[in-house]
């Protein structure tokens, strides 16, 4: 736990110093602020106010009635699980324009509901009503653009 | 004062104010009750929706949305000791054990009716406290809102229930993302890697969307589904409430004070009211030993504290355009493309939607109880919809709807960064409320800072020299040092510990 906790702190300093200040014209604002971050970077590398934060999740845990985090699967297939949602928004965005916005959505629901475990008798019938219907209210009510693609629907 | 009076009554009765307070309860009440969905996410989700609404019938969304997420989250904690919103986490186990007591409308009527209550006294207090305020705002110059953006900024680093370190180094990463684009006083691209997409800055609302609503479901995604509940009748709800209210005076008004006060600190929302809340009814109860076992002054307390909190964190947000809370951060966003843009003038040029606003709030709070009623009596119905179903469409809606705030596609691609951002910091407790209020302030932070350091020709002394500057000068650096001297009290405490042990 500790251990883990330093890796984390270490990792997350680690991440934060690369940023640069900037040297030209409105660099002040960008130099202050990544400074911070540096100094920052530093103290949690060193530990700095972790014991405050072990004391907020252990009052956290002693509330919570949440089991631990299933292990069934294998980290890497957690890992891939919670990068889906926005793996899928990011095809939306590379697909959505010439597929349309159904037959995108329809795949992003079913992929999504799938992952999450429904069964394909509630998971099919979700993914074809869902985007016709959020398509009709965005399309219809609020007038946004929603690429048609090659289904074109009839509103 | 009674025409404008009169006139924010015309403004509310609307029809189309009217409809939308009454859906976006519905709304608020139904996603509030579900585990894993906040009361902020329903708020985020929203924000589309409102761009297509009359300003005050967008800002009675939010409002009577977020005010019954909040209640509704008290519901599943109740019943199945799952909070629905971080809000209710802090009593959960309070309400549950009275369930287990075989008193669940006993527990559902306290959230219910001092929810409703909390509510409004938190209104009362924002229609007290942000006139005078305001008055005193206009006096400010850019000195004074530098100071008090920054101390916003660290009062919510402060409140943070995690490592102020990593609190502030959040909200340094917030103000990074608010640098980039050509949305500076200079006028001068920063951090764009030459993407024209970037040129305009990242949009708050995707950003908000990622954090709150993707990484919420990202998180889900590897979680196992919670339990059903089970199905049962309810007596009569509001039975002995009234007795209660009488019962304990002082829990509830130290309850609605001490969420009002959270409210108004900037970052700080709801969850932080009720923990707070809820330590403090302990500390101060003639009975003590009663905490846990379904006792009702802890839930009383706590319930009335995060309702309260959350129409005072519209004072700063009104005010200064500093987010009291995360729900608010958004509703800034709204209030600004809404032309409402949040500063003392608001209140004396449109002082008839301000007078709108607070008509609002007292109606969701008291529309609150019949269709918090209606809600507790379904809920067993509503929530037996699987996980597996809500999610899918959640993350269909933060695509279309961030898209559907600017008609552009890379603020999908701003959603999606944001999610994995919002869910890496989160993991590595990094508080996410902390970085959000970075990014909202930071255009804020910066006009501030460089028109000042211009005003005094690059002198920091003028920062100082003003009376009102100087004092939230003072707070703030106090602020700053506050991690430093607990980490040397803790490393003096230590070393103390180690010598008596050597």
């Amino acid at each position: 736990m500790l251990v883990g906790l330093g890796a984390a702190a270490a990792y997350g300093g680690s991440l934060l110093p690369p940023v640069p200040g900037q040297q030209i014209g409105p660099n002040v604002f960008p130099m202050v602020v990544g400074i911070g971050l540096l100094l920052c970077g530093g103290l949690i590398a060193f530990g700095v106010g972790s014991t405050l934060e072990r004391e907020a999740e252990a009052e956290l845990a002693a509330h919570s009635d949440q089991p631990a985090p299933e292990t069934a699967h294998s980290p890497l297939m957690n890992g891939a699980k919670t990068l889906l949602p926005p793996a899928l928004l990011l095809a939306y965005v590379f697909v959505g324009d010439a597929l349309g916005f159904i037959p995108t959505a329809f795949a992003i629901v079913l992929t999504v509901a799938l992952a999450m475990g429904a069964r394909l008798r509630l998971a099919l019938p979700l993914a074809l009503i869902a985007p016709v219907f959020v398509h009709l209210v965005f399309v219809k009510l609020l007038r946004v653009p929603l690429p048609p693609g090659i289904l074109p629907m009839p509103w | 004062m009674l025409s404008t009076l009169a006139e924010a009554f015309r403004l509310v009765a609307a029809p189309d104010v009217l409809l939308a307070i009454l859906l976006s309860s519905i709304y608020g009440l139904v996603v509030g009750s579900l585990p894993g969905l906040s009361a902020t996410m329903a708020t985020a989700l929203l924000v589309p929706v409102t761009f297509y609404l009359s300003p005050i019938a967008a800002v009675a969304t939010i409002i009577a949305a977020s005010a019954m997420a909040i209640f509704s989250g008290d519901i599943p904690g109740c019943l199945l000791r799952i909070p629905g919103t971080p809000a209710s986490a802090a009593y959960t186990d309070e309400a549950y054990a009275m369930t287990r007591k075989g008193e669940p409308e006993l527990a559902l009527g306290i959230c219910l009716w001092f929810s409703a209550i909390g509510g409004i006294i938190g209104t009362l207090s924002l229609i007290l406290l942000a006139p005078p305020l305001a008055e005193m705002a206009l006096n400010f110059s850019t000195f004074e809102y530098f100071w008090l953006a920054l101390l916003g900024l660290m009062c919510a680093t402060m409140v943070a229930r995690s490592n102020p370190v990593k609190a502030i180094a959040s909200m340094l990463l917030g103000l990074l993302v608010s640098c980039v684009g050509i949305d500076n006083p200079a006028g001068t691209p920063r951090f764009t890697f030459g993407s024209t997409d970037l040129l305009g800055g990242i949009e708050v609302i995707p950003a908000l969307v990622g954090v709150f609503a993707l990484a919420e479901v990202m998180r889900s995604m590897t979680e196992p589904e919670p339990p059903k509940m089970p199905r049962r009748k309810f007596g009569s709800l509001l039975k002995g409430m009234w007795k209660l209210t009488r019962e304990y005076p002082w829990p509830q008004l130290r309850g609605n004070v001490v969420g009002i006060i959270i409210g108004v600190l900037p970052g700080a929302g709801a969850d932080m009211a009720a923990w707070v809340s809820y330590s403090m009814s302990k500390r101060f109860s003639k009975t003590p030993s009663k905490f846990g076992t379904g006792h009702p002054e802890g839930l009383i307390e706590a319930g009335a504290s995060n309702n309260a909190s959350l129409a005072s964190g519209w004072v700063p947000s009104l005010l200064f355009g500093i987010p009291g809370d995360t729900i608010t951060a958004i509703a800034i966003g709204v209030l600004y493309m809404k032309g409402l843009n949040p500063g003392p003038s608001l209140f004396t040029e449109k002082a008839s939607s301000m007078y709108a606003l607070y008509i609002i709030f007292i109606i969701a709070n008291i529309i609150m109880i019949p269709l918090g009623i209606v809600m507790i009596r379904l809920a067993s119905k509503l929530l037996s919809a699987p996980r597996s179903a809500i999610m899918p469409v959640i993350v269909l809606l933060c695509g279309v709807g961030s898209f559907a705030t600017g008609n552009n596609l890379f603020l999908v691609v701003t959603v999606a960064t944001f999610g994995v951002i919002g869910y890496v910091m989160e993991r590595n407790g990094y508080p996410v409320a902390a970085m959000v209020l970075g990014i909202v302030m930071g255009t804020m932070v910066e006009q501030s800072f460089v028109t000042s350091l211009i005003k005094s020709d690059g002198s920091i002394w003028p920062f100082f020299s003003r009376p009102v500057a100087a004092i939230l000068a003072f707070l703030t650096i106090a602020a700053v040092l506050w991690p430093v001297a607990y980490w040397a009290w803790g490393m003096a405490r230590q070393a103390k510990m180690a010598t008596q042990r050597g």
